[in-house]
């Protein structure tokens, strides 16, 4: 095979791109404000990433010297139903959430970019569940889904309906931590949106509306185009956001009933905190960094559009 | 005086025996100066509690002249996450507070300073033997029972007229109290009597308060560890009655839907609301209920079948092994336990006293002080053997599957022979017994 590679030819004088005065300054200056955040990174999370593997080949409750296990955590966690449901509840909590979210904060977004009445109202209603913490909003949530005394039920029964079994049925359990997280996510989403949706310059639109085209085709062929890396961008982080979520699962079902809401951030809680099983919560949790990894690298190679720009 | 080799010897053994008579452990009480220096005590608490707390410092510290307390007070949710990571890091307070439920967890994993050379001599005669068992591990005594609490049940007496049942259907004495069946055919009276959106009662199993559930085991005379704390017992009929019978708060309608393990809904929020007649619950919640609850209403026994049967809840307070400081530790553990301090801390926040010369009819709490001899009457039920299962170093093991398996049994997903095989391959996993 070595034959066959290509010896880069040397460098010469003509080849090389004349040094610009200053430039070497300029690099380092570059690199000293890039520093702190690579150390920041390397302290905060490449090193406790670390860690957190060597934790995972151990058999440990955290006190005192764990023992080496191998892969022993990596082998019963294939063979543990709780993983596997609380696997399977994360990808369809992801697989939920993030299209709804989304697609929720892109109407928002482009009802909002319009010349809309009480446009700034609207926009920060949308944007206040952002300054709400995932417990408050869980705690929210509790107010609403509370199947004997919360609001959701209250209304339904106000106008003749059945109350709807919240917390005590798998599917209605599932649909509370779905629906409060995409109330708390979409005013996110829109804000990145509409972000995107003005760096869109009007000159585009009007040569599509010369060119004949209607609302919904300069929608479908100028606007989502263009919101290419936003969208990207979203995806990436929706989905990521999607796989650690914790405070809503942890205040609203607490994982129950029945193990129907149990994710694997909760799952790892619980073994870890809860159960004092820390190696084997160690490995729950790179099994959901790997998860996250390999998706966003797909993700990345996937997307046609991220560097799509005007 | 001429100074002889044997007067020497003799004055250099007088000199010489207190400090190794308390190397030994005869001495109990601290040299003066090791009562001096500052001692980190982490806490969650209630207002009361913590005004409990502070009030018991600010006596300790007059008391021992260059003797300080730092209370650090934390939320109840990020307490232990916090203990567990300060012990982990190495740098944990010198005394912290813990349920008995999850002191075994510590002083079974060697983190708790272990007290008996440091204790008075009478220490152990002064609390109840189901109190002292709770802070017992292997040979060693992790800690000092600062309170506890049981389940009785609180009864919503609107609710009740409602339904047709009168007051003086209540059992006013534990001997008295209803028998499984009386409570099953009470149930079936307030079903019929109470509208579709009201249930007879709720349990307050929620959490790791499914320990509370334990209760019940132990009316049926079950078991679920033998007395090594480490062989699961509770393959046995009663387990199966248990179960059985809890489950069919489910099927007969007689709690809401939403009462299972798992629920973010906790018992007392039904109870409050009236969804629910009456409610497991501790005496912890009687100055909320006086405030905040505007129907009429009293407490009971909880029920009682081959015998009576509670949870033994509240905490201790433990000092962690290598603070640098143990003699003082101890002495401000007995300090807070001793039967002053403890009294008003626990008429205030209506706990109970784990002192047994406390413990008694006499007991006041500031508020509604006529449900005092309910509770305390109810605690006087616990069964040391019930208490010691529940210190288990394994129990922070065994509550997921005791969470995991009771959820599938009460949601109608598993019959109670399957969950009880569960339950006993399970607690056998956790505590490697």
């Amino acid at each position: 095979m070595a034959d066959t590679l290509a010896i880069p030819a040397p460098r010469t004088q003509q080849t090389r791109r004349p040094r610009r005065p200053g430039a070497r300054r300029e690099a380092l200056a570059a690199y000293g404000f890039v520093a702190p955040n690579y150390l920041l990174l390397l302290v905060f999370v490449l090193v406790p990433l670390g860690g957190a593997f060597l934790v995972s080949l151990q058999r440990t409750d955290g006190f005192g010297a764990g023992e080496f296990a191998g892969l022993d955590n990596y082998a019963r966690l294939a063979s543990e139903p709780l993983f596997w449901r609380a696997l399977g509840n994360t990808l369809l909590f992801t697989a939920l959430v993030t299209p709804l979210s989304m697609l929720l904060g892109l109407v928002a977004a482009t009802l909002l970019n319009t010349a809309l009445p009480a446009r700034p109202l609207w926009r920060s209603l949308l944007i206040l569940p952002m300054a709400v913490s995932g417990v408050a909003t869980a705690l929210i949530g509790v107010l609403m889904f509370d199947q004997n005394s919360g609001i959701l039920n209250r209304l339904l029964s106000a106008v003749g309906l059945s109350p709807v079994t919240w917390q005590s049925d798998p599917v209605p359990a599932f649909a509370t931590i779905v629906l409060a997280t995409v109330w708390w996510r979409t005013g996110f989403n829109m804000l990145i949106y509409l972000a995107g949706l003005q760096g869109i310059g009007p000159d585009l639109y009007e040569a599509a509306t010369l060119d004949g085209a209607n609302r919904l085709q300069r929608f479908r062929h100028v606007t989502v185009p263009l919101l290419g890396p936003t969208t990207f961008f979203l995806v990436v982080l929706n989905v990521i956001f999607s796989f650690q979520v914790f405070d809503i699962v942890f205040v609203l079902t607490g994982g129950g009933p029945g193990g129907a809401t149990s994710v694997l951030v909760t799952y790892a809680y619980e073994t870890g905190f809860v159960t004092r099983d820390q190696g084997y919560a160690a490995a729950i949790g790179m099994v959901l960094f790997v998860f996250a990894l390999v998706f966003a690298a797909a993700q990345y190679r996937a997307s046609r559009t991220k560097d799509v720009v005007e | 005086m001429s100074l002889t080799r044997r007067t020497f010897l003799a004055g250099s053994g007088a000199l010489a025996l207190p400090f190794l008579l308390a190397s030994c452990g005869f001495v109990q009480t601290a040299p003066a100066e090791r009562r001096q220096g500052t001692l980190t005590f982490t806490t969650w608490g209630t207002d009361a509690e913590l005004a409990g707390f502070r009030a018991a410092i600010a006596a300790f510290e007059a008391a021992n002249e260059g003797a300080t307390v730092e209370l650090n007070a934390v939320p109840y949710e990020q307490m232990f996450t916090n203990i567990d990571a300060q012990l982990q890091a190495g740098n944990p307070p010198d005394i912290f507070r813990v349920p008995y439920y999850t002191f075994g967890a510590y002083a079974g994993r060697g983190q708790l300073l272990d007290l008996t050379p440091l204790l008075s001599a009478d220490r152990q005669g002064q609390f109840t033997p189901q109190a002292w068992a709770a802070v017992q591990n292997g040979d060693g005594t992790f800690g000092l029972p600062h309170h506890t609490d049981t389940s009785a049940i609180l009864v919503n007496l609107d609710l009740f007229r409602q339904a047709g049942i009168d007051a003086s259907e209540i059992p006013t004495s534990a001997d008295q109290a209803w028998t499984w069946d009386q409570l099953d055919a009470l149930g079936e009276r307030l079903r019929a009597g109470l509208p579709a959106d009201r249930w007879p009662w709720a349990y307050n199993w929620q959490g790791n308060g499914v320990t509370r559930w334990l209760s019940l085991l132990f009316q049926s005379d079950g078991a679920f560890l033998e007395s090594d704390q480490k062989t699961p017992a509770i393959d046995s009929d009663a387990a199966r009655e248990t179960v059985a019978f809890s489950s069919s708060f489910f099927t007969k309608n007689y709690v809401p839907a939403n009462n299972t393990i798992a629920s973010s809904s906790y018992a007392a929020e039904s109870w409050f609301s009236q969804s629910v007649a009456m409610v497991w619950s501790g005496a912890f919640q009687i100055p909320d209920a006086e405030q905040t609850a505007d129907f009429e209403w009293t407490a009971t026994f909880a029920p009682r079948n081959v015998r009576a049967g509670s949870d033994f809840g509240g905490n201790a307070l433990v000092a962690t092994a290598n603070t640098q400081q143990p003699e003082l530790a101890a002495a401000f553990l007995e300090f807070v336990t001793d039967a002053d301090p403890m009294r008003d801390f626990c008429r205030a926040a209506s706990l109970l006293p784990t002192r047994a010369d406390l413990l008694n009819d006499d007991l006041e709490f500031d508020v509604r002080p006529d449900l005092a001899p309910v509770f305390a009457g109810q605690a006087s039920l616990v069964q040391p053997q019930d208490v010691a299962q529940v210190a288990s170093p394994s129990m922070s093991a065994i509550i997921p599957v005791l969470k995991e398996q009771l959820d599938l049994a009460f949601t109608g997903a598993q019959d109670a022979a399957t969950t009880v095989t569960n339950l006993q391959s399970g607690i056998g996993a956790a505590t490697g017994g």
